[in-house]
């Protein structure tokens, strides 16, 4: 037997992935790049974008088979991501992902001043109008329920509700969604400054009431009865999201509230990150399609703000200048980063400003608000 | 769906959200006068567990700290050396921009546990 070094170069060659692999692919390898460099280089949500991007690379590898389903007559298994993403697809992550950010959240703030809710409602206008846009533009509704969803600044509940909804589209959404959020320091506050004037923007707000400890512990009881009764399908997001709550409030389970806080957290993260990313093969995410899902994700970004920032200039009327009405943005629930958007603000027109806790009761109402507008959703179009 | 239609589902949707979260507010409102006034009928106080600083920022749950006595001028230091109070003045004083000969401070007490 004689062994040519050109003959097995050439059967190499033959075997790898190289010869199959197509020009569209190659882009999204490149569009993968560009988004380890936002996460790397510019911090733009690293958490989330880096294992997204690598999970793209992974989804446009020729031959890799990462996502591919068992076969159906039962001879093998499927690819590693298709099993690890059934957990996206069952919604199991995102509850998981909520299961932690409820034991992160201070509700104390939203306790102390509930009027707070009302911004985080407000600050779900750029929901409804992406998504009469999103239908105008030939969306079918199911889809463009799962478009309008990035408006409320949330990861987790983009990703449920479009798993559920439209998982073609997932991908893209998540990006989106993902993308702007870390976008908002740049994003939000151009239209602050649109919408309010100096004086407004100086108002300093009244010191928060103590909130108790037992005040603290019925909040998400009394929370997840009272919402889940009347829009059971928002159950998955809000029970987690109020069971964390609890688990930290209580003070009895420090062991659970830290595990779901850190370490579960942080593992569900690199599966539905990944996983996601997986999804964005080059057939489904280079089209129109996705083009249109970024322009309607920032139109939905910049109309959240502005129903927070009205609604905050008419409780400012209302009370009399004691409202700051910037707080109102921060009803977009990108917690906490669209709060200290309304700190920086609020501190640049007053330096002696401290609006962080003001703007950390709308915040946390934006994501009990988006759970909600993805429950109605669900219940609509699901 | 026509445009009409995707305008009534938008209409119904943010009406809902709001409606939800009223309800919410109004039962917030609720269960803290209910609560505080079964805590008041019982003969106690409610357990403090959020302190605000003078200027709105959340410092932490406060145990129950030693007074250690120190002092520099009338300012009160608990629990942390001069070096450290000089420090977290200056920073305050960055971070608000009002210059430390414009700004008083009455006591700046160490905490054990974590923000």
């Amino acid at each position: 037997m004689s062994i040519s070094l050109l003959d097995t170069l050439l059967k190499v060659w033959n075997n790898s992935a190289f010869p199959v692999i197509t020009w569209q692919q190659v882009v999204m390898i490149c569009v993968a790049g560009i988004l380890i460099y936002m996460a790397i280089v510019k911090k733009y949500e690293p958490l989330l974008l880096l294992p997204i991007a690598f999970g793209v690379i992974l989804a446009n590898l020729p031959m890799a088979n990462l996502m591919a389903p068992p076969p159906a007559d039962g001879s093998g298994t499927g690819g590693l991501l298709y099993y690890i993403y059934l957990g996206v697809k069952l919604g199991i992550y995102p509850s998981l992902i909520f299961l932690g950010i409820g034991a992160m959240t201070d509700f104390g703030p939203l306790i102390a001043r509930p009027s707070s809710l009302f911004l985080g409602a407000a600050a779900q206008l750029g929901i409804y109008i992406a998504f009469t846009v999103a239908v105008v533009l030939g969306f079918n509704p199911q889809e463009a329920a799962s478009i309008a969803i990035i408006g409320g600044a949330d990861g987790p509940t983009a990703i449920f509700l479009s798993s559920k909804l439209a998982p073609e589209l997932l991908p893209a959404i998540a990006i989106a969604a993902y993308s702007y959020m870390a976008l908002i320091p740049m994003i939000q506050p151009p239209i602050m400054r649109f919408l309010t004037s100096k004086k407004e923007r100086e108002i300093e707000m009244v010191q928060l009431r103590e909130v108790s400890k037992l005040e603290r512990i019925v909040f998400p009881i009394v929370v997840t009865i009272v919402v889940c009764l009347l829009l059971p399908a928002v159950a998955p997001l809000l029970g987690m999201l109020m069971l964390g709550n609890l688990f930290r409030e209580s003070g009895v389970v420090q062991r659970l509230s830290d595990t779901v806080q850190n370490a579960l957290i942080n593992i569900v993260t690199i599966f539905l990150a990944t996983t996601v990313g997986a999804t964005a093969v080059a057939e489904v995410f280079l089209s129109p399609e996705t083009l249109k899902i970024v322009f309607l994700g920032l139109m939905a970004f910049i109309f959240s703000t502005i129903g927070g920032l009205l609604l905050g200039k008419l409780m400012c009327l209302l009370s009399g200048g004691k409202v700051n009405p910037l707080i109102g943005s921060a009803g977009v629930s990108a917690v906490p980063m669209a709060a200290r958007v309304a700190q920086a603000e609020g501190q640049r027109a007053n330096p002696a400003n401290f609006l962080l806790m003001h703007a950390m009761g709308p915040n946390v109402a934006g994501v009990i608000g988006s759970a909600v507008a993805a429950g109605f959703l669900l219940t609509m179009f699901g | 769906m026509t445009l009409m239609d995707s305008l009534l589902v938008s209409l119904m949707g943010f009406a809902i959200v709001f409606l939800v979260l009223i309800l919410l507010s109004v039962l917030i409102k609720l269960q803290s006068l209910v609560l505080r006034y079964i805590m008041e009928a019982m003969g106690k106080s409610t357990d403090m567990s959020i302190v605000l600083a003078e200027g709105g920022t959340v410092l932490a749950e406060l145990p129950e700290v030693r007074d250690e006595g120190w002092s520099a001028g009338e300012l009160k230091l608990i629990g942390v050396d001069e070096k450290t109070a000089a420090m977290i003045m200056a920073i305050v004083s960055d971070e608000s921009q009002i210059p430390l000969s414009e700004l008083q401070f009455k006591m700046i007490k160490a905490i054990d546990q974590e923000i």
